[in-house]
């Protein structure tokens, strides 16, 4: 495994793409970084650019207008980059597979690495994802 | 040859870059203690470094040469400083007459690159992050010059480091005077702006400019900036404890007065808010400067 | 305090279709599509009230129309209801000229619905993207 991966997984800077979500899985997200949680120990951080990024956080259903802003962010961030797609929205669309608004998943616009389903997911359920992405990393 | 190894090594780039990363984890573990949480391990910050190296590295279309060069100048000014000190420390007088003025001005260089490199990205972010970093520079290099001057005036008018670290070893330091309690005061407010620290990082690592001048950086360049942070970390509290607290430099006492210095940066970041660039600036040439030439006078008169 | 509601059936009374008390501080009126701009201005001018929101809905009668003034001196929530018939080209006279703040709610309403406001300043898509297909009306209730 080379080093560079070794690194990426020890210091995982995180940045939160939103694409116009409900912002439960928002609220979910802060939630670890809390102390009850506190994912700072195993090095994740908020970063505040995206071109500081090694995971895109996506949460929400891609509309006409944010799937287009969604791939240009993919593109900003410097690879190597994971995606990681929270929340049910941001899986599959769940009940919004039909709306007027809402084109495409976010795997049809950018490559996803984790899925956590949930509506929103519970920040242990978002931990154990985190821990299976750094897995699957890792194991390439 | 020396000199290569002095610059490389010790007390140069490698020495100073790991104190510095591993001060900066102390900052990051003692924060998170009083926030109740765990922390990063020990070897967070070099994890970080390292992560980035492995980056690839973005060059914004419209970016200008200095938009790369500028971190490497910070880099090696700071480094520059940190064998400056090192070797004043270890061997007074073996330095030049008026190294002190040559560190003052090295010690600009790092706001300068970041100002240089934000411009130099045609970001707006990044553009008002460097605006605010201007200001931050202009209020804060008054008090500290002042402070300096202090020093200065305290050691009979020696401008080499070595020869203030000898005066004070054979007449006391100068932290054992009004006038240098006051001076250090100032200093100590104006080296919490220079590290970039709470309560007076609003240049960069702002959230709500998303990082500011930092925004269009990433991998190596932005591995570099973040090592000048930590170089900075080691550097700004050993060149106060050298021009202030300098009669006992033995390595026990030095790493003692460095760990108190570090307890103090954090303890002022860890209980303020991040104060806006007007309220910084009224702060700088308000009571800092008062106190500052309040020291000066002081150290006229002989206190 | 004064009481709005009478001043408004005193001024315009003969406008005023039908008027329902849901609760003491719940006021719907239904006046005629054509009346709103003169009555939204008196309220919001000559009362004072804020302006809430309008809101619209697709029914089987035509696309009603809803227009919410609140005094929040005393609690009260006044509704102007128009009901617009035609709804093969439904239009209505814009308040934007008399209350700035309508003026991105009737975008939403002309993007979603396909009310026509006329004399509205800026008539253009505000959630939808710019390309959307003219004549789609997502809210409307044969878009299923």
């Amino acid at each position: 495994m080379s080093w560079k991966i070794k690194a990426l997984t020890k210091s995982l800077w995180v940045f939160h793409a939103a694409c116009s979500p409900c912002n439960n899985c928002d609220i979910e997200i802060l939630d670890l970084i809390t102390p009850r949680y506190d994912v700072e120990r195993f090095g994740i951080t908020l970063a505040g650019s995206v071109r500081h990024a090694d995971a895109l956080l996506v949460t929400g259903v891609p509309n006409f207008k944010t799937k287009e802003r969604l791939k240009m962010l993919y593109s900003q961030a410097p690879k190597p980059c994971l995606v990681v797609a929270i929340g049910g929205c941001a899986c599959g669309r769940v009940m919004f597979r039909d709306s007027y608004n809402s084109p495409c998943r976010v795997d049809e616009v950018i490559p996803v690495d984790v899925y956590i389903p949930g509506c929103p997911p519970k920040p242990e359920a978002m931990i154990a994802g985190i821990v299976k992405l750094i897995n699957k990393v890792k194991g390439k | 040859m020396n000199i290569l190894f002095n610059y490389l090594i010790f007390p140069g780039f490698l020495f100073s870059a790991c104190i510095g990363l591993l001060a900066g984890w102390v900052d990051r573990k003692v924060t998170a203690r009083i926030q109740w949480r765990k922390g990063p391990p020990w070897h967070q910050n070099f994890t970080d470094i390292i992560k980035l190296l492995g980056k690839e590295t973005i060059v914004p279309q419209a970016a200008k040469m200095t938009f790369l060069l500028s971190p490497f100048l910070s880099v090696l000014a700071v480094v520059l400083v940190a064998t400056i000190l090192g070797k004043s420390i270890i061997s007074p007088l073996d330095w030049f007459i008026g190294d002190l003025i040559v560190v003052l001005y090295l010690l600009i260089i790092p706001a300068v690159a970041l100002i240089m490199g934000a411009s130099a990205s045609r970001n707006p972010f990044a553009s008002v992050g460097a605006s605010r970093e201007m200001k931050l520079v202009l209020a804060y290099e008054l008090p500290f010059i002042l402070s300096i001057i202090t020093v200065i005036i305290k050691s009979a008018g020696a401008i080499q480091i070595g020869s203030i670290l000898e005066r004070q070893m054979s007449f006391g330091s100068h932290l054992a005077s009004l006038s240098g309690i006051l001076a250090f005061i100032a200093a100590i407010f104006c080296m919490q702006a220079k590290l970039g620290f709470v309560p007076f990082d609003v240049a960069e690592a702002d959230q709500e400019i998303m990082c500011g001048t930092l925004i269009e950086y990433s991998g190596l360049p932005l591995a570099m900036f973040k090592l000048t942070k930590a170089l900075l970390l080691y550097t700004m509290p050993v060149l106060l404890i050298s021009l202030f607290w300098g009669r006992d430099l033995s390595p026990l006492a030095l790493i003692g007065k460095y760990v108190v210095l570090l307890v103090v940066i954090i303890l002022i970041k860890n209980t303020n808010p991040r104060l806006r660039i007007d309220q910084a600036l009224r702060f700088f040439w308000g009571p800092v400067t008062v106190i500052a030439a309040l020291a000066v006078i002081l150290a006229l008169f002989g206190r | 305090m004064e009481d709005v509601v009478a001043r408004i059936k005193e001024k315009f009374s003969s406008r005023i279709l039908k008027s329902e008390e849901k609760s003491s501080r719940r006021i719907y009126l239904d006046i005629n599509p054509a009346d709103i701009p003169a009555t939204a201005k008196f309220i919001f001018k000559d009362l004072g009230c804020r302006f809430v929101i309008t809101t619209g809905t697709d029914t089987p009668a035509g696309i009603e129309m809803l227009y919410h003034f609140s005094q929040d001196s005393s609690g009260k929530l006044i509704s102007l209801r128009a009901l617009i018939v035609d709804k093969k080209h439904p239009q209505i006279e814009s308040i934007a000229p008399i209350i700035k703040g309508a003026e991105w709610i009737e975008r939403e309403i002309w993007e979603l619905l396909g009310v026509n406001f006329i004399g509205h300043p800026n008539l253009t898509h505000l959630l939808l993207i710019d390309d959307w297909p003219e004549g789609k009306y997502p809210l409307r209730k044969e878009e299923r």
